[in-house]
């Protein structure tokens, strides 16, 4: 494991942020979330809506946000326990085009891109839950959440996390989520069948809309991600330090106000922050700064036990190639070797920095994550392991290829022991020849459509598609009316 | 005299020094140059020079900003006597610049902002949530060539079409080009909407809208 701070340093890094909770405050642009703070014992400041919220309020909020909770998913056997010591790995999020697979040009996202990508990632066994994989551009903004909810339904098994991004519209993909548990009782016993995902204005900033959305989280304890979008050097200091202080205090304010409006609501505390390159005003995600920042607040989520949730693996590279496999490898495998609970965008299927989507790049980034989570597994040491005897057995004159208990050995601990990438090669020479010599990114575009022509799943039920579909249709009408 | 005078005012700008911009900015009206030549071939040349070189990718964002705001400092002694005098200050054009209703984002519009003065132009940055009918008064009042409409988040960018039905509605679209941006806006989404164009990046921008101005 990868430990970035010293003991002294967290605890400077916690008194400072500390500091900038009390002295500096957060926005919140809510006067109902204010009120809330207010009367716990939070300073508030009427005019600026900044809330000054002192520590002993956040202790309390610690005490009441769980160390760890489930993810359900429409199969069981895709459950999670989110913060159990794993890593968890998430597709990425939001693209809002694609290169496309057949053509190879890039063009406007469609719905049917994201059933597709869903489709993926219900298959690829590094990915543990689903993210939104596409913004897709031929739906009308009014039911884009809605749509967005419902293709994904209909489209994997594993626990999806959906994306909330107006208030109606996520009041919405509850009501159609209640359906998908199979009805409002059930979805009380399991709201964690769903969850979301929000960021913040930086620096230390909240609209009304985020704050509403997470209020209807708290309401459910539906749980969600609040991550901090901070830029180095743009939206907050240009110190790795002072990015770390001003995100945990970002974060915090969200901790506090959910557990006293939802005690026990599962929060993913998580970064989605990183440097402006100052050559060119760009956020640059597959940076080594990236995997630095992701490392420490690893170590200051735990330090408040909370899991950790770290978008990390992004790719500015504009096409799959030699920079986007490094971006990508580099800062997933950073948060992982940190511990990180959830490792979002690590299975990156995005070029561009979440821009592009790219089939080619999810293929890719599978093999990447998969030898990450091999990594990530360790060597297993046991007596048996250690292998003495058979050491012993095979001696100096035989091999582990012709001595029958080797080879028994071997077939026992195979694939304990040995990862297998889908499509890297490591074939011969000739062999690669033979198959036609081909780069990774025409296997990867092989393998995908292979994929997405053979995976099939359980279909959502027709009765549930349909109430769903009513949702929709009477959010259109209201819009159309108003 | 003159000429090292405006050279220091173009060395004050490129070195983000904004009292020595200052500094030189006043030796300029005490050795009676023009305040419009101070501006003009002094702070201009070198906020042009560092815009130039951090469109190449030479210089960081932070010395462009420096930069700016060294000429605004100049600028703030020679603006009073140039008013006085009642000279005519040429811009390269004037453009509005300010992210809708809901969206309180601001980094990349003050990008462009920065980009858009370093190459001469007017520019009114009206700041962050600004509602539709604001921007219709603003433009009304000051009359931009070109008005600029940010959008950070999915959820307002419809605030960007209200906008341009908004000054549709009080005649005033065909006065002035409207232009958008933003991470999840794209040229498709500025077709729809009827915008005058779309920009990927800041540098883009200054592009669109010197071609949108027709210098």
């Amino acid at each position: 494991m990868y430990k970035i701070l010293s003991r002294g340093e967290i605890l400077a890094v916690h008194t400072a942020a500390m500091e900038v909770l009390e002295r500096v405050g957060v926005v919140i642009q809510h006067d109902k979330a204010l009120k809330v703070l207010a009367d716990a014992g939070a300073i508030v400041d009427d005019k600026t809506k900044a809330v000054k919220i002192p520590e002993y309020l956040l202790q309390d909020a610690l005490q009441k946000s769980p160390r760890r909770h489930k993810l359900m998913a429409r199969d069981p056997k895709y459950n999670l326990i989110i913060g159990d010591g794993e890593s968890y790995f998430t597709n990425a999020f939001g693209a809002h085009y694609t290169i496309d697979l057949e053509t190879g040009e890039r063009r406007l996202s469609t719905i049917k891109d994201l059933e597709e990508f869903t489709l993926l990632a219900d298959y690829f066994p590094t990915v543990d839950y689903i993210k939104p994989h596409i913004l897709p551009q031929d739906v009308p903004k009014t039911i884009w959440e809605q749509e967005m909810a419902l293709a994904m339904f209909k489209s994997a098994e594993k626990h999806l996390s959906l994306v909330a991004l107006t208030p109606e519209g996520w009041r919405d993909v509850i009501e159609m989520a209640k359906i998908y548990a199979g009805g409002e009782e059930e979805f009380i016993k399991k709201s964690s069948i769903i969850d979301t995902g929000f960021n913040n204005v930086p620096p230390l900033k909240y609209t009304k809309e985020i704050i509403d959305m997470i209020l209807e989280c708290a309401k459910y304890k539906i749980p969600f991600d609040i991550s901090t979008g901070l830029l180095s050097s743009a939206s907050g200091p240009v110190t790795l330090a002072g990015t770390i202080v001003q995100g945990i205090a970002e974060n915090h304010a969200i901790v506090v106000l959910t557990q006293l409006m939802g005690p026990g609501t599962p929060i993913m505390w998580g970064s989605c922050a990183t440097i402006m390159d100052q050559r060119f005003g760009t956020a640059a995600y597959g940076s080594p700064e990236n995997g630095l920042i992701h490392a420490a607040f690893c170590q200051m989520a735990h330090y408040y036990g909370l899991p950790y949730y770290g978008a990390a693996g992004v790719i500015d590279s504009k096409v799959p190639d030699q920079q986007a496999a490094y971006e990508n490898m580099m800062n997933a495998l950073i948060a992982t070797m940190s511990g990180a609970d959830v490792v979002h965008d690590a299975v990156y299927g995005i070029v561009e920095a979440g821009v592009t989507a790219s089939y080619e790049m999810f293929a890719i980034s599978n093999d990447i994550c998969g030898a990450i989570k091999r990594v990530s597994k360790g060597i297993n040491i046991t007596p048996e392991t250690l292998a003495v005897d058979l050491i012993a057995t095979v001696g100096h004159d035989k091999n582990h290829l012709n001595s029958p208990d080797a080879l028994r050995f071997t077939k026992k601990h195979l694939l304990n022991e040995q990862w297998h990438p889908l499509i890297s090669n490591r074939t011969s020479r000739p062999e690669w020849e033979k198959r036609g010599s081909k780069t990774i990114e025409e296997v990867a575009r092989e393998k995908t459509k292979e994929i997405l022509s053979t995976h099939k799943i359980e279909p959502l039920d027709k009765g549930m598609e349909t109430a769903m579909r009513k949702i929709i249709k009477a959010r259109e009408k209201k819009t159309k009316s108003s | 005299m003159t000429t090292s005078i405006l050279n220091e005012l173009k060395t004050a700008v490129i070195e983000g020094d904004s009292e020595k911009s200052i500094e030189f900015a006043k030796k300029a009206l005490e050795s009676n140059i023009p305040p419009l030549d101070a501006i003009t071939k002094g702070l201009a040349k070198g906020v042009k020079e560092v815009g130039d070189s951090f469109s190449a990718g030479e210089v960081f964002l932070v010395e462009l900003v420096m930069a700016g705001d060294a000429m605004k400092a100049g600028m703030s002694v020679l603006l009073p006597v140039i008013k006085e005098s009642k000279t005519e200050i040429t811009s390269a054009g004037k453009v509005m610049i300010g992210t809708v209703a809901g969206d309180i984002h601001s980094i990349g519009k003050d990008i462009v902002s920065t980009l858009l003065e370093a190459d001469g132009f007017e520019v009114l940055n009206v700041g962050e949530d600004v509602s539709s009918e604001a921007f219709v008064e603003k433009v009304k009042e000051h009359k931009p060539d070109v008005l600029g409409l940010s959008s950070l988040l999915t959820a307002t960018m419809p605030a960007q079409k209200d906008v341009i039905e908004k000054l549709k509605e009080a005649g005033l679209r065909g006065d002035i080009k409207v232009i958008i941006g933003g991470a999840p806006t794209t040229q498709e989404w500025s077709d729809e909407i009827e915008a005058d164009g779309w920009a990927g990046d800041a540098v883009d921008a200054v592009r669109l809208v010197k071609k949108l101005v027709g210098t």
